[in-house]
């Protein structure tokens, strides 16, 4: 591997495994991307450029799950009312639940001009913005949705709690009052039921995500303003800061209401105790940055010739593992999200990419690459979190524990090195070992 | 004899610990005779957590209720009692995994630095770390990272 070589800790022998380098860069603190400026420039521009559609995203997947629900033609769904674009972040401004991260409550200013002007910069009808894909692409955000539906048993206590009766008879409630004054939803609802309620749950999901990504978004701003004022010192100040929002937000509550007619009704109320970690981090990084399906494009996949995995937890079509082809896709390699983070580029990074490859032609590829860097990051950041909460300090005086710590580092790096379905071929973690990776 | 909640309060240790226990309206069913196990973390353990981590948790009950009814197993327990036994079923329903030799007593991440307090109704071990949920992937990647790479089987 091409970065400098990094000494084991000392208490251990030093790993066999074959990501042993990078297992005692984890050791020692540091996250899967390795530390150089570059590094660490690219993803925090990126953080930067994911946050402002982010913004967007969570409002409109609040939106959705909240106000379109069940509607049968949602055709509006992605045109947020400015009450949504007015909704207080819990964890940005004054009112902040919580005020560790700085900005402001409402939509972000670049995010608003963007809505106003698109990249066309012209004011013309709203419509016109849509069908040109001149705006937000929300085709990404119900993606992520979509697969962290569909990859259920992801642990967490919502996924057993959708299938109870309690959430049955909520939704029922729900479905009732949303289609109060429409005989042929009601007449269509007591002849499927079930089609209802998994409908329901599919808006639940859009909560769930709106909800995880509300935290995100005032992170990310967070980190490109530090980084702007000359804050951090390396990729591993960005990946720890990562790793206390994590443990800050941890016991947000995660939950799926409703408003109709001037009432909300609890779907999944805040009182299950369902947290932000565990019924929302921990089964998003799983379905999207690892899972999600195979995508259309470029590259075709043969289920009956066995070359996608029978078993769902062998999928690996996520971002960590994806090839960045200009498919075009809201699926894996996004590009609907590069064409998003495009507009909310910082400078450095355009001039940047200027100088790279193809300059601003492939521009989207490079942002790409640059993205699944900064996403490796993120699942650095998972990984220690998971590490400080489960297992053992860095600096345990326990080899017992030193060991412990070494193995949950060397399962996670197996997901990475596995032969099976050629994912270890498919994984970029030795790619962005390289700053020539492009 | 006492409570485990009388025996709580009167000691300084566990001020914060009381503190989140009232927050949460559970003094009540810690007053009720169980009986119950509880892994009671001091005061240093609950500094550890980084910034904003507590606050969160108080400002949302029902989660806080929740990570405080994982310290919790229903039964008495003593180190003893749970030699051998690679885990305990928690009040919040996610095992607690013990690991327990002559001269040690972990349960999770936790060492118990006190165990077998009598209480009335039930037993008090003495935790210095707070102990979070481990997930269902938890198990399987700690399994995978020992075996190596080769043995593959992993369900996450």
């Amino acid at each position: 591997m091409p970065s400098t070589l990094i000494e084991p800790t000392t208490k251990l022998p030093p790993s066999t495994h074959p990501f042993a380098e990078i297992i005692h860069r984890l050791e020692r603190g540091g996250s899967m991307l390795p530390d150089t400026e570059e590094n660490l420039m690219q993803i925090i521009g990126l953080y930067k450029a994911y946050a402002i559609p982010m913004d967007f995203y969570w409002r409109d997947l609040l939106y959705i799950a909240e106000r379109v629900f069940l509607d049968p033609v949602p055709a509006f769904k992605y045109f947020l009312p400015k009450e949504y674009l007015e909704l207080a972040n819990h964890y940005a401004g004054d009112n902040a639940d919580l005020r560790i991260w700085r900005g402001y409550a409402t939509a972000h200013k670049e995010l608003l001009e963007f809505i106003e002007k698109g990249e066309l910069k012209a004011r013309i009808p709203k419509l016109f913005h849509h069908f040109y894909h001149d705006r937000i692409n929300m085709e990404f955000a119900e993606e992520c949705m979509r697969a962290m539906f569909w990859h259920r048993n992801m642990g967490g206590l919502l996924e057993p709690y959708m299938d109870s009766a309690e959430y049955k008879q909520n939704a029922d409630r729900a479905i009732r009052a949303y289609f109060r004054d429409n005989p042929i939803m009601l007449g269509l609802y007591k002849l499927f039921p079930d089609m209802f309620i998994e409908q329901c749950r599919q808006a639940t999901m859009y909560s769930v995500l709106g909800l995880f990504w509300e935290v995100m978004c005032p992170v990310f701003l967070e980190m490109s303003d530090i980084y702007d004022e000359g804050g951090f010192k390396g990729v591993p100040d960005a990946m720890n800061f990562l790793v206390n929002g994590i443990f800050a937000i941890a016991g947000r509550p995660i939950y799926h209401r409703v408003y109709i007619r001037g009432e909300w009704y609890d779907i999944v109320p805040k009182s299950k105790g369902f947290t932000w970690l565990y019924e929302a981090a921990f089964p998003y990084v799983e379905a999207v940055f690892y899972r999600t399906s195979p995508f259309r494009g470029t590259k075709s996949y043969n289920a009956q010739a066995r070359e996608v995995p029978d078993d769902q937890n062998d999928f690996h079509y996520g971002i960590l593992y994806a090839d960045k082809f200009p498919v075009a896709s809201a699926g894996i390699p996004p590009t609907l999200l590069h064409q998003d983070m495009y507009h909310f580029l910082p400078q450095y990074l355009v001039d940047y990419y200027q100088k790279f490859c193809r300059g601003a032609d492939d521009m989207l590829i490079q942002l790409g690459v640059s993205f699944q860097r900064s996403m490796y990051n993120v699942t650095s950041a998972v990984i220690q979190a998971g590490r400080a909460a489960f297992l053992y300090p860095l600096d345990d005086p326990n080899p017992r524990h030193l060991w412990a710590n070494r193995y949950y580092f060397e399962g996670q790096l197996n997901r990475f090195a596995n032969p099976k379905y050629g994912m270890n071929k498919a994984a970029r973690i030795l790619a962005i070992q390289s700053q020539d990776y492009r | 004899m006492a409570t485990i909640v009388d025996i709580a309060v009167s000691n300084p240790d566990f001020s914060t610990l009381v503190t989140a226990v009232s927050a949460a309206n559970l003094v009540d069913a810690l007053n009720s005779p169980g009986p119950f196990t509880v892994f009671a973390p001091v005061n240093k353990a609950f500094e550890k957590l980084p910034p904003g981590t507590i606050t969160t948790l108080v400002q949302n009950i029902p989660q806080l209720t929740r990570i405080l009814t994982y310290h919790v197993a229903a039964g008495r327990y003593t180190k003893n009692d749970l030699r051998g036994r690679e885990s305990i079923p928690s009040l919040e329903g996610t095992p607690i995994d013990l690991y327990i030799t002559a001269a040690e007593f972990e349960v999770n991440n936790a060492t118990v630095i006190a165990a077998d307090i009598e209480a009335d109704n039930g037993i008090i071990h003495v935790i210095d770390t707070v102990i979070l949920m481990r997930p269902h992937w938890f198990h399987p990647i700690m399994r995978w990272g020992k075996e190596g790479i080769k043995s593959e089987g992993v369900v996450v």
